[in-house]
């Protein structure tokens, strides 16, 4: 791998996720840091794997986003959710056989591709590592259930801020968001697709809060201004993430 | 054959963006429209579907050029 691509665990996305949100050993890691892995550079909005198929590999999120989603009628799409460097988002894959949504790219990516077989060998000599796994898609869940209580039931206002408080968290827990800005290369279509929202209200939404000196949105970056009145517009409560050391 | 019939409006929806018409097939109300102020960028001037009842209520939310599109537009979606 990857050994060659990361020189250290601190630097390694995965590791840095998972350490995020529960402790590993140091043995288990050193083992993490030796697993091969495929990696690839892909382009911006391109599908890494398409509902129906059935993967033989899951995808590690290096760098750049990515997004799951579902088309429906009318060539309206539904973003599922984002995700950021060291997410593994279809992680189900392993266990689900056949792909219920898709996944692409949002920005020019690098992903690490992981087997079956290479986390087949990880979770059953890695008791640390398969409780980590186990865990990072019980949070995934536990986001979902957050979007769908905002795409039914959050104001407009709400359901963005909201997901850009849940960004400043998961970005800084892998420490890329120290100073409240963090990389952002989202469409205001695609923030309509995540938010259930037109692209004319993303718009409005979006100079709102930059107005009401909330964050600014510009060059493919969000820079929060107001972290304490962003999250109390949000109406946000950071448990969800179940980041340890919990909120900034 | 429908009767569409568009009658001018002002619409608080928070923002510049509030010229906008009711549209009314017979007398019902079905659609809400609204010009789409500097905002938008390239898309200021457009007609803006803000909101729609019945069966335009199961589609996008498109914008349009002119009254004249979204009147073709909103009439073929209802004899769909």
């Amino acid at each position: 791998m990857n050994s060659d691509y990361f020189s250290d665990a601190a630097r390694h996305p995965m590791i840095r996720r998972l350490r995020s949100i529960t402790d590993i050993p140091r043995v288990e890691l050193d083992a993490l840091m030796d697993v091969k892995m495929k990696v690839v550079e892909i382009d911006a909005d391109i599908d890494i794997v398409r509902e129906g198929e059935r993967p033989t590999q899951c995808v590690l999120l290096l760098e750049g986003y990515a997004c799951r989603y579902k088309l429906l009628d009318f060539g309206k799409r539904q973003i599922l959710a984002f995700h950021i460097t060291g997410d593994l988002p279809d992680l189900q894959s392993y266990h689900l056989e056949v792909m219920d949504h898709s996944l692409c790219t949002l920005s020019p990516a690098k992903v690490a591709f992981l087997s079956h077989q290479t986390i087949d060998y990880i979770i059953t000599t890695y008791p640390k590592l398969a409780a980590a796994l186990w865990r990072s898609t019980l949070v995934d869940a536990s986001i979902f259930r957050q979007w769908i209580a905002g795409v039914g039931r959050r104001l407009a206002h709400e359901r963005i801020a909201h997901l850009i408080c849940e960004l400043v968290v998961r970005h800084r827990a892998v420490g890329l968001a120290q100073d409240f800005r963090f990389n952002f290369p989202v469409t205001q279509a695609e923030l309509g697709d995540a938010t259930g929202l037109s692209v004319v209200h993303v718009n409005r939404v979006v100079r709102d809060l930059r107005s009401m000196g909330l964050i600014t949105l510009a060059g493919g970056y969000v820079a929060v201004r107001d972290w304490a009145r962003l999250k109390k517009t949000a109406r946000f409560d950071a448990s969800y993430l179940h980041v340890r050391g919990g909120e900034p | 054959m429908t009767l569409l019939t568009f009658r001018p409006v002002r619409i608080a929806t928070g923002s510049e963006d509030e010229d906008g018409c009711l549209v009314f097939n017979e007398d019902h109300l079905i659609a809400v429209l609204v010009r789409l102020s500097d905002l938008h960028g390239d898309a200021e001037g457009k007609w803006f579907l803000e909101a729609a009842f019945g069966h335009l209520d199961h589609t996008a939310r498109p914008s349009f050029d002119s009254l004249d599109e979204a009147k073709s537009w909103i009439g073929s979606q209802i004899e769909a």
